[in-house]
């Protein structure tokens, strides 16, 4: 915002006596220039002795110590990002309290509605969040940043304040300022230049140039405008459809699964499997492996299979798996020997509840003289409050489980005359 | 001012000189009345010196942990070329060589173990390899968990340690005679290669040692979370140890307020680091809710344990943590120092909250195959209320009063020569440190 005025330049020559220049308004301040940090250290330290104020130091880079030079205090602005930190912890725990717990309540993995521990976590972002936006907007306020303009953007010399220059502005209005006797005691302090800055006197510098109301009001008027539109759309009924970025993504040439069609007699989407076909890999024709049955010639009724299916290939790593799947799936209520303590019906009996696993290894029971076919299809279909397992137990590791059931009751009710002879001693 | 680098005053006092007799001398008395108090206790108790055991890991876990920030501090300060801590470097550096006496120390519960004595770690006890209550212990963790193999790494960590703590204090006590800027060149060098070294190293000690002691508990983040409570001993310890010697007269114009500042940052850090490490642990575990995991917090959060809890909560993290936020609790030497010394009391009941509940283990009843009911360890954290208690123990804080001994011992011993690193080229850049 700098309107500059190519024929200025000529009156801005770094001579302090340009007094009577048509231009040049009130005196603002002296602008003074040391060689070394270390120097404009030294000279802040004699103009805040001398009990100026209203002074400020310009270095390319940060000078150490200079804000103790001057007579700096330390800032307010630790406290602030405190207040911050703890702002943000409080309104990452009221929103999380407010948007599941009490405006829609939800459940998640069992816990309350409202707890502490899930919340940690939103409430240490939303506290770096607010302590960082204090510190950083914090920061401009209190250096009443941004600053697009200052009297010193007059003087060449100033530029060089972001270069090569360390330089001290006393500014005119502090009570201690005469231009001479100042003048006088930065040339003391070891200024190796002192210059003198006037405000700009035409009273066009004084104004704001057209074209920045122009953009500030032409932004404002454009950012009202999605807001206008919502404001209309709520406010309005339309009978226009939905405006489709991707068409053909949203309208797609299909029948959704379980919606009407009415190009068929039943008005129904799904057709089902066709008469006469299978789905590829869907046939299993061998009763015996696929469903436990066998079926006799002449007789109508398939019988539970009372051997494995041939198919099955019997041998420890069979039974190694059939031990692996059920000490996944059926342990847990049948227990890891089989005799119905699993962890569930042991939890619920300590509950005071009534739940009974079935014992598989009971040689009376009915597990032990159930045909292995009907085995197989409890394990498949399931069996009273026993859910069926067929959706997660493909049908050779239910053999597996069968196998493995069988070994259990074998292993349950040995007797001596299961172990060998000759370790038979060794057994007491 | 950064610019005007100061060289060490000429009347510094800079060596140890009488210090570390002193020093030595009351670490021996407080290890000497401590460990003849605790032996006491420990007879007299009658649980097989079960509690003896467990109060001497967690009073000795405390120092190593305190060495082991030590270590990580020295190389951390070549790895990234520090220049501010170079005046307490030499401080850091005697803090990490006491780790031979640490390890002299440790013997005392592994001799035992290789000896057969199975009641510190479960992994150890005849009952823990009973196929009836524990088949996947033995089938799965038996060939890392077991009384040779383990002081086989026991040793093997202790030797790695020790030989980077002995690489680093030599190098720079030659340093201090020959003045070669390319040892502090070399030690950077090395640096980086072996602190993934010690990483290793930290997590895998503080899984053998500590988490071990419930062997179906595991957590990964363990390790960094010992670590951090580790870093927050030495910063401490490093605070104390800096005012011992300027109370002695040494080195009274060389550390000055802008470095105990930044110590008390590091201080702050590490607090912070640790519960957020241990909250990480916290979390994963309470929300998953998976029975063997969750017990360490059951345990933890729903019994007499509560209250520690609470205590390691507010008093490791809260409270420091808030009043470590400002600049000036950590210029202000008293509330620093008061910080240091509260601080390394929660790193040890921390470790205690830690340790000490695995002490209960619980008895599982095995039916043998003559119909006999056997009655055998199951080990700890069950799942069984009724073993929730703390049982405090005086010889609990007499142990860790005699580790602490043990520790002053060796701080003593190492305490030789010059306080400061006399020639190394940061010197001068550490002695005009200043905080903006």
């Amino acid at each position: 915002m700098d309107n500059h005025n190519p024929n200025e330049d000529a009156q801005r020559e770094p001579d302090p006596s340009n007094a009577e220049d048509a231009a040049n308004g009130d005196l603002y301040g002296v602008l003074a220039e040391f060689d070394t940090p270390g120097e404009l250290i030294d000279a802040a330290r004699k103009v805040r002795d001398a009990g100026f104020t209203e002074f400020d130091c310009y270095s390319p880079f940060p000078v150490h110590g200079i804000d103790d030079a001057m007579g700096i205090k330390r800032t307010v602005l630790p406290l602030l990002v405190f207040g911050g930190g703890c702002a943000g912890l409080l309104l990452g725990l009221l929103l999380q309290w407010w948007t599941n717990a009490y405006d829609w309540p939800w459940l998640i993995s069992g816990k309350p509605f409202w707890s502490v521990p899930a919340n940690i976590p939103i409430g240490f972002e939303t506290t770096i969040l607010l302590s960082v936006f204090t510190t950083f907007f914090g920061m401009w306020i209190l250096n009443r940043l941004p600053q697009v303009w200052h009297p010193f953007f007059r003087l060449d010399r100033f530029a060089r304040g972001t270069d090569d220059a360390f330089l001290l502005g006393i500014e005119a209005r502090d009570g201690k300022f005469q231009a001479a006797s100042t003048t006088e005691l930065l040339k003391g302090a070891g200024a190796i230049a002192v210059e003198e800055c006037y405000l700009d006197a035409r009273p066009e510098s004084k104004k704001l140039p057209a074209w920045v109301y122009g953009f500030i009001v032409s932004t404002g008027v454009l950012a009202l405008v999605p807001f206008a539109i919502i404001a209309k759309a709520r406010a309005s009924t339309s009978t226009e459809p939905h405006y489709h970025i991707f068409g053909d993504m949203d309208f797609q040439p299909k029948v959704k699964s379980d919606a009407t069609f009415p190009l068929f007699a039943d008005g129904r989407g799904n057709r089902g499997e066709l008469t006469g076909t299978i789905p590829r890999g869907g046939l299993n024709a061998d009763d015996v492996f696929y469903r436990g049955l066998v079926r006799t010639e002449g007789v109508v009724d398939a019988s539970w299979t009372t051997e494995l299916p041939p198919s099955l290939e019997v041998d420890m790593k069979l039974l190694e798996r059939g031990r692996q799947r059920y000490d996944i799936y059926c342990s847990p209520c049948h227990g890891y020997d089989g005799r119905g303590n699993g962890a569930i019906p042991r939890r619920v009996q300590a509950g005071g509840g009534a739940w009974v696993a079935r014992n598989l290894v009971d040689p009376q029971g009915a597990v032990a003289k159930m045909p292995n076919g009907q085995l197989f299809n409890t394990i498949s279909n399931g069996f009273n409050t026993m859910m069926g397992y067929a959706a997660q137990i493909p049908h050779l590791d239910r053999w597996a489980v069968v196998l493995y059931v069988r070994a259990l009751q074998r292993a349950q009710n040995a007797g001596p005359q299961d172990v060998p002879a000759d370790c038979r001693n060794e057994v007491r | 001012m950064s610019n005007a680098e100061k060289t060490l005053h000429p009347d510094e006092k800079f060596k140890a000189g009488k210090l570390s007799g002193a020093v030595t001398k009351t670490g021996a008395g407080l290890a000497a009345v401590g460990f003849v108090i605790s032996l006491a206790l420990g007879a007299g108790a009658g649980d097989h010196w079960k509690r003896f055991f467990y109060a001497y890991l967690t009073g000795w876990s405390f120092i190593l942990s305190i060495a082991i920030g030590g270590l990580f501090f020295v190389m951390l300060h070549h790895l990234v070329k520090a220049r501010w801590s170079t005046v307490v470097r030499r401080l850091a550096e005697v803090v990490a060589s006491t780790f031979p006496i640490i390890f002299i120390t440790g013997l005392g519960f592994v001799i035992p173990l290789v000896a057969g004595y199975g009641d510190l770690y479960y992994w150890a006890h005849h009952d823990a390899h009973n196929h009836e209550i524990n088949h996947h212990l033995i089938s799965k963790l038996g060939w890392w968990l077991n009384p040779s193999y383990f002081s086989v790494r026991y040793v093997l960590y202790f030797a790695i340690y020790f030989g980077m703590a002995r690489y680093f204090v030599s190098k720079s006590r030659l340093q201090d005679e020959t003045g070669d800027p390319e040892l502090s060149t070399r030690l950077r060098v090395l640096s980086a290669p072996l602190m993934i070294v010690f990483a290793f190293t930290t997590v895998f000690i503080s899984f053998d040692l500590l988490m071990s002691l419930a062997p179906k508990w595991y957590s990964t983040i363990f390790g960094v979370n010992f670590f951090g409570g580790a870093n927050i001993a030495f910063f401490a310890t490093l605070i104390l140890l800096s005012l011992v010697v300027q109370r002695s007269g040494r080195l009274t114009r060389a550390i000055t307020t802008e470095h105990y500042h930044d110590l008390g940052k590091w201080l702050f850090a590490w607090t912070f680091f640790w519960a957020y490490t241990a909250f990480s642990q916290f979390m994963l575990i309470w929300y998953a809710n998976i029975p063997e995991e969750t017990v360490f917090y059951q345990y933890r959060m729903f019994s007499e344990w509560q209250w520690v809890s609470i205590a390691v909560l507010v008093g490791h993290f809260a409270f420091p943590f808030v009043f470590l936020l400002s600049r000036w609790t950590k210029r202000i030497l008293p509330s620093l120092t008061f910080f240091a010394v509260w601080q390394l009391v929660f790193h040890w009941v921390d470790l205690y909250w830690n340790v000490m509940p695995n002490l209960f283990w619980d008895k599982a009843h095995v039916t043998g195959h003559d119909g006999k009911v056997v009655e055998l360890m199951a080990g700890p954290l069950m799942g069984n209320p009724s073993l929730h208690t703390v049982g405090f123990s005086p010889v609990d804080v007499t142990l860790w009063i005699a580790m602490i001994g043990v520790f002053l011992l060796s701080v003593g011993r190492a305490l030789n020569g010059n306080l400061i690193p006399v020639k190394d080229p940061q010197l001068p850049s550490s002695l005009s440190f200043e905080n903006y």
